[in-house]
């Protein structure tokens, strides 16, 4: 017996067990292989090809095909490699073909495949056409299957038995119903109702299905049989490229050398000098020699736009990753930084021992982003889809189901699920165990249904729930691309393949990464708004890291709305280094990493002339440019070469595996190779336990030196930009929705520029923030509740002229109701009031829709509004109150100036500095905050406050933590009580108590 | 015209203060009623006590004796409640026919306009009453004295919890001037958000509108705004012989659940009350609707409706299944389950010559005048229609 037919969780909302767990339950039963056949995809291909190697299983490549009209099914296995693309064909046909038909479908993809079926009309379909089609009779005998059985058998046709399971044992049934419960939108004990009378089939043994088939012995041989036909063992295309489609016929390699002799010119003038030449020479060879051309050539064309004149222009864009250590990159404008003079080494992209085909990745502007992948997605019809995510049941997603499955209220749901982290730690302890035992959740009773809630989402936990769209992954190949990998159509209605990014990387297909990046953005939109100012920046010959102005910004931490370098982390570190130099940035902007704490307090001694050793006595000169510590992702691979005798390739493969999931077997391999390595030259066994420990730091995510100098390039920008123009610039970071902070801090950094934000007025407004000199004004984006359309609308009517009053703005604009009160309590229609009573303004919109809906009878008279009655003007709180609903922030004054009562003894956040190592107390309004777990796996938290004078910083330590976690959220306004402290200039509180302030 | 006297009674959190009669170990204590044997009740009725501390009605149990941790929590018992209102009811027929009352709420509108000669001026019968029911029953309602029962309503509201109030006539505007909106009874939400948006937060501010401007914002709605805010309401006192119209049973859940058998077994229930009702008054009903309130506040009504009407359990459930399958439309657990019963007429007394009944309906309606017989004399639960599933535990109340 050969299960034929099984599905694993890739069957969405189906199946319950992974390809691994179905693999090592076919091996405990002594099955020679596995067909895996999940319905409409190839989703798990490369984790079953993978766990059936482990298991020593023979796979059987396969999919379940539907007919989304008829509702029937067939189940294909692949026999050779054609039969392999005519299944990608076949699934992408399924998923983008408008009429899909299971009866004429296999006309033209049946070659290398076989067909099992159970319906008799399409069995006799494909039997004329010609199909190898096998009648599938099930798990269990059946009167239906003896009958198909008989008819198979009358028309020469192979019958097989099939597991035809989506669980891996009988025991998953209660998951099982949980995951139809979900899929249906139906209650658990609806499901559970139905599933006892027709409960889902699960991977029994051979014997089993041998006994369960003893009168019809002959379907379980056959099975081996129909098996032994599909020999092909999975795809191998090597590493696909993206095809260049230069103008003329000039090879690609030689497209690339003058494009990039060109582009040296453009950078360096004329003469090049010999390294320039030098370096690009060498690149260009390896870059030839590995068949990369016309991947540069590509990703060089995505770059610059080609306009209707069909001259290329090129986009605002940031190179990152290790492509910007390439000179040829940098040359054909790829990437923003000079390897040459931040000394970036070429072979951390490329080199020819390299076997795995390295990513080039773009930002562009967040909002350029997805023309840039419609351009590229229609250049390369049929030949480009995007990669996809596939997206598995976290915590917060499956308590969240499950608990709709169970008919719990959303309130209750939300009230468990917003108290969980969004970072989660699996461990021995059941969910229930886990989330009870976090300061979040003190007190919470989970008693019946939320037991069984909890109980049951935690089977759901990493089961695939769908598919979305990578952040900016692209593949493009030379043959269609269906013929690769099956393609469907995404929610938002780009194409994407079937496989997520490590299955892609695994396939061998080439991605290219077009990522969105607001502070581009905000660059873009700063630089426009003082373009023809004497001081505005010629962004040709731009430097802004030589600027002094600009260092002593970041040097002071003064980078709130600066790419890369705003998190309250990064200000203080910038601060206690008090440098401001790109070089030191670039090794903060990498030093900054979870794992990391205890190097970066390092850091900071070395940096300011605290003595220090190399890690070992045989490292040399290695890591002496980072104070002989480990920042950069390259680091581990140097210190592997240097010391452990690696060579380019291992050591590479040993950076690689930190930043996977499934690492645990694979690093245990390298830390021995390591520990080998350096034992055989001598090193110190506790030298090398602390450099493997330091290591490990660079588990989760680390960055290499080109994208970190590439990010700084784009840090000193910015920071230019605020300390040169910071109307501008704050307008330009609210415009672009921020980045870590919400626009409410932003609004609060604006006031403490000595920026004074205008209300937003209809007659001055526009969709975006405006800033000059002194002020910046509310954009309508951010009046809450007014619809894109309302907006556009309001501006091109105010274009064509002025709103001469309430009746003409109402008449024209054609507002909503909701949209009017918004404006409203927003302040947007004060300037359109002659008392600047905003309870008139609402009486007088109420007039105008009595009057309109009156006038729509007599449409040929314009409406005329009465004056309002006398209505009392609105209290200065409530005024206040309103216009913080609608704009998320007060334009005037901070709220907590509300709570000033409340303020005696207290001390102000710009006084901190005069009461260093002093317990204090202060108000302090909650911005954001950022949890950490300690060593010891205590969960403790460092939140960002300010007051009407600053921000501070705080640390509450697990035990505060513990005893406060319940009331703190974002928005609210706190005193706090604690211990100033000073690290090297930087100030924090350690917080020993605080409370909700109320009124 | 006649100047009308309506007194108005209100006992707060009556549920409360008839277990307080009961057991006079329990005055003075923070006290909430819910149904104990369920793991997601919610608060029936609370004291004034466990008011102060943050519990409300609808509160789920678990929450509401964390932040009032010292309550002693008590099961309802509806039927007392009933009993202690007949009781009330009963000492303020003696005052007037004109009695206009809740379910077994405390609540009691009584117009005594003309009953000066037999009992006194109204402030004295609202006195004795009061006397009488504190002294017999042992509650302390609250009483107003007005011209309408909007000005005594508003009067109760005001000196909630314990109190009296006299409004004399002519004084309704200046008395209903200083007080806030909010609390003006059958204002909607919506309304009450729009005059808080017009800064009109006082009755008097809205009474400075003349019924033109309103419409502005109000619509039709104006005058009914015009009115209250002049403390003008010409309602009558209306009494329930008057105002029956429909049949009402409802069902709150202990726990709540989304369990279709289990929630179908309740509306056998109750359509079995509500038939045996109708049965019993020789009435029929034409239209059943059924009310579902689910556990996240929202609630949804549907009906189904015959022509003909019927009063045979077997009809009517039928048309309650309908009503109930449009009325059920997310997964979200159900609070409560209500029947309502209406466009009502009498049974024709009069046999057809040629009866449109088959013989399955004849042996219907006769099995069900023996369950009736049976019920009548050994109660409701004794006897019942299969269903898969039994009934869930909860509160059970019949208004008709």
């Amino acid at each position: 017996m050969f299960p034929l037919r099984v599905r694993s969780y890739y069957s969405l909302l189906q199946g319950t067990s992974s390809p691994a767990t179905l693999c090592r339950q076919a091996k405990r039963y002594g099955y020679t292989g596995l067909a895996l056949t999940d319905r409409d995809n190839l989703y798990g291909l490369w984790s079953f090809l993978k766990n059936c190697k482990n298991e020593g299983l023979r796979p059987v490549i396969g999919a379940e095909i539907t007919d989304p009209a008829s509702k029937k099914c067939i189940t294909c296995l692949v026999r050779n490699r054609k039969g392999y693309s005519n299944l990608c064909f076949l699934l992408t046909e399924r998923h983008m073909g408008k009429k899909f038909n299971l009866a004429t479908a296999l006309q033209k993809y049946a070659e290398g495949l076989v067909v099992l079926c159970r319906d008799y009309q399409l069995l006799n379909n494909y039997s004329r056409q010609g199909v190898e089609v096998v009648a599938d009779l099930g798990s269990r005998p059946t009167e239906t299957g003896r009958l198909l059985r008989t008819w198979a058998k009358e028309n020469d046709i192979v019958s097989v038995a099939t597991p035809d399971s989506d669980m891996a044992e009988e025991g998953d049934f209660q998951l099982s119903c949980l995951l139809r419960a979900v899929g249906e939108g139906a209650t658990i004990s609806e499901v559970r109702r139905k599933g006892e009378n027709e409960k889902p089939g699960w991977l029994a043994g051979p014997q089993e299905y041998r006994d369960r088939f003893a009168v019809w012995p002959e379907l379980a041989a056959a099975t081996e049989r129909v098996a032994a036909r599909c020999c092909y063992t999975g795809p191998d295309f090597g590493v696909v490229m993206p095809p260049w489609r230069g103008d003329d016929d000039k090879p690609a390699g030689l497209a690339l050398r003058q494009k990039a002799f060109c582009g040296a010119r453009r950078r360096y003038g004329d003469d090049l000098g010999e390294p320039v030449v030098e370096r690009l020479e060498h690149e260009l060879s390896t870059i030839e020699l590995m068949g990369f051309s016309s991947y540069f050539l590509v990703v060089r064309d995505i770059v610059h736009r080609k306009g209707k004149d069909g001259r290329r222009t090129k986009r605002r864009i940031c190179g990152r990753g290790s492509a910007a250590a390439s000179l040829v990159a940098y040359c054909l404008d790829i990437t923003n930084i000079c390897p040459l003079k931040y000394n970036l080494y070429f072979e951390r992209f490329l080199n020819p021992g390299r076997s795995d085909p390295p990513d080039i990745d773009i930002d562009f502007s967040w909002d350029e982003r997805d023309d840039v992948l419609t351009e590229v997605l229609s250049d390369f019809n049929g030949h480009a889809a995007m990669v996809c995510n596939h997206v598995f049941f976290k915590p917060r997603m499956a308590i969240r189901e499950t608990a709709r499955a169970f008919g719990l209220p959303g309130y209750e749901i939300s009230e468990v699920t917003r108290r969980l982290p969004w970072v989660y730690k699996h461990g021995e302890e059941s969910l229930e165990q886990r989330i009870s035992s976090l300061a979040t959740f003190r007190g919470r009773d989970f008693s019946q249904p939320w037991l069984e809630v909890l109980t049951l989402a935690e089977k759901l936990i990493g089961v695939p729930r769908y598919l979305s769209v990578h952040p900016g992954g692209v593949v493009i190949t030379p043959e269609p691309i269906s013929s690769y990998v099956p393609v469907e159509r995404a929610q938002k209605g780009v194409p994407i393949i079937q496989w997520e990014k490590d299955g892609t990387e695994e396939a061998g297909l080439v991605k290219i990464d077009i990522l969105g990046n607001r502070s581009l953005g905000v660059i873009r939109d700063c630089l426009h708004a003082v373009a023809g100012n004497d001081k505005a920046p010629d962004e040709v010959s731009w430097q802004p890291e030589d600027d002094a102005a600009t260092k002593l910004t970041v040097a002071e931490g003064e980078t709130m709305g600066c790419f890369y370098i705003e998190s309250p982390a990064m200000r203080l570190l910038q601060k206690k280094a008090a440098s401001g130099d790109f070089e030191q940035l670039v090794i903060q902007s990498s030093i900054i990493r979870p794992a990391a704490n205890e190097f970066v307090r390092e850091y900071v001694r070395r940096l300011h002339g605290g003595s220090w050793q190399p890690l070992c006595a045989e490292i040399g000169d290695v890591l002496d440019e980072t104070y002989g510590l480990m920042v950069y992702q390259e680091d581990v691979s140097r210190v592997a070469v240097a010391l452990a005798g690696f060579s380019h390739s291992q050591a590479d493969g040993l950076r690689k595996v930190m930043s996977k999931k499934d690492k645990k077997l694979r690093l245990a391999n390298y830390r021995e190779r390591f520990f080998a390595g350096c034992a055989a030259c001598k090193v110190d066994l506790a030298d090398v336990e602390r450099m493997w420990q330091m290591m490990m730091s660079f588990d989760g995510y680390s960055f290499c030196k080109p994208h970190s100098a590439s990010y700084a390039r784009v840090s000193y920008q910015a920071a230019y930009l605020k300390r040169h123009f910071p109307a501008e610039f704050m307008a330009a970071v609210i415009s672009n929705q921020g980045g870590y902070y919400s626009i409410f801090a932003y609004v609060s950094e604006a006031k403490r520029l000595g920026l004074k934000i205008l209300h937003p007025d209809v007659r001055e407004s526009e969709i975006r923030w405006i800033g000059k000199e002194a002020w910046i004004r509310v954009g309508l984006q951010n009046v809450q509740g007014l619809s894109t359309v309302f907006q556009k609308r309001l501006i091109r009517e105010r274009g064509k002229r002025q709103f001469s009053g309430l009746e003409d703005f109402f008449t024209r604009t054609k507002p909503a109701d909701n949209e009017v009160c918004a404006l409203i309590h927003g302040g947007g229609l004060d300037g359109l009031s002659e008392t600047g009573n905003r309870s008139a303004l609402l009486w007088q919109w109420a007039s105008f829709q009595r009057a309109r809906k009156s006038a729509s009878h007599h449409s040929l008279f314009e409406v005329i509004l009465p004056p309002p009655p006398l209505l009392p003007i609105p209290d200065q709180r409530t005024r206040l109150r309103r216009e913080f609903r609608v704009l998320g922030f007060l334009c005037d004054m901070h709220p907590l100036q509300f709570f000033a009562h409340r303020g005696r003894g207290l001390v102000k956040a710009c006084d901190l500095s005069n009461h260093k190592g002093r317990r204090v107390e202060l108000a302090g309004w909650l911005l954001n905050g950022k949890l950490v777990s300690t060593s010891n796996g205590e969960v403790m938290e460092f939140l960002t406050f300010e007051d009407e004078t600053a921000l501070f910083e705080t640390t509450f330590f697990p035990d505060v933590y513990s005893r406060y976690a319940t009331i703190l959220t974002s928005g609210k306004p706190y005193i706090l009580g604690g211990l100033v402290e000073e690290d090297y200039g930087a100030l924090t509180l350690t917080v020993h108590g605080i409370q909700l302030l109320r009124r | 015209m006649k100047e009308r006297s309506v007194i108005h009674f209100n006992v707060a959190d009556f549920a409360v203060s008839v277990e307080r009669v009961v057991d006079s170990g329990l005055r003075a204590r923070p006290l909430i009623i819910a149904p104990l044997q369920a793991a997601r009740a919610v608060v029936y009725d609370m004291s004034e006590e466990a008011f102060r501390d943050g519990v409300r009605k609808g509160m789920a149990l678990r929450q509401a004796t964390k932040i009032c941790r010292g309550a002693t929590l008590l099961a309802p018992r509806p039927a007392l409640y009933q009993k202690a209102m007949t009781a009330f009811l009963k000492e303020v027929q003696n005052y007037s026919p004109l009695i206009e009352s809740g379910f077994a709420d405390g609540h009691l509108f009584v117009d005594v306009t003309g009953t000066h000669r037999l009992h006194g001026p109204p402030p004295d019968i609202g006195l004795r009453i009061r006397r009488y029911v504190r002294t017999h029953l042992g509650i302390n309602p609250i009483w107003t004295l007005g011209t309408s029962k909007l000005v005594s309503k508003v009067a109760s509201r005001l000196v909630k919890p314990v109190g009296e109030y006299i409004v004399s006539p002519g004084d309704e505007a200046l008395f209903l001037a200083p007080l806030p909106v909010a609390l003006l009874p059958g204002l909607t939400r919506q309304e009450l958000r729009k005059l808080e948006e017009f800064h009109l937060t006082t009755v008097g501010a809205l009474a400075g509108l003349s019924r033109q401007q309103l419409k502005v914002p109000f619509g039709s709605r104006s005058d009914y705004l015009h009115d209250i805010s002049q403390g003008i309401d010409d309602s009558a006192v209306s009494t329930s012989s008057s105002t029956t119209q429909t049949v009402d049973c409802e069902q709150s859940f202990a726990d709540d659940t989304n369990d279709r058998q289990e929630v179908e077994a309740v509306v056998v229930d109750l359509v079995s009350r509500a038939g045996q009702y109708l049965r019993a008054r020789r009435q029929v009903a034409r239209r059943v609707g059924v009310w579902l309130r689910y556990s996240d506040g929202s609630h949804v009504v549907r009906q189904a409706s015959r022509r003909v009407g019927s009063n045979s359990d077997f009809v009517l459930h039928n048309l309650a299944l309908s009503a109930l399958q449009r009325a059920w439309v997310k997964r979200t657990r159900l609070r409560s389950c209500r029947l309502v019963c209406d466009r009502l007429h009498k049974q024709s007394p009069q046999l057809l010559l040629f009866p449109d009944k088959g013989i399955k309906e004849r042996r219907q309606e006769k099995l069900l005048g023996a369950m009736d017989t049976i019920r009548n004399r050994f109660g409701h639960q004794l006897i019942r229609l299969g269903s898969r599933s039994s009934m869930a535990d909860g509160v059970r109340s019949t208004i008709h």
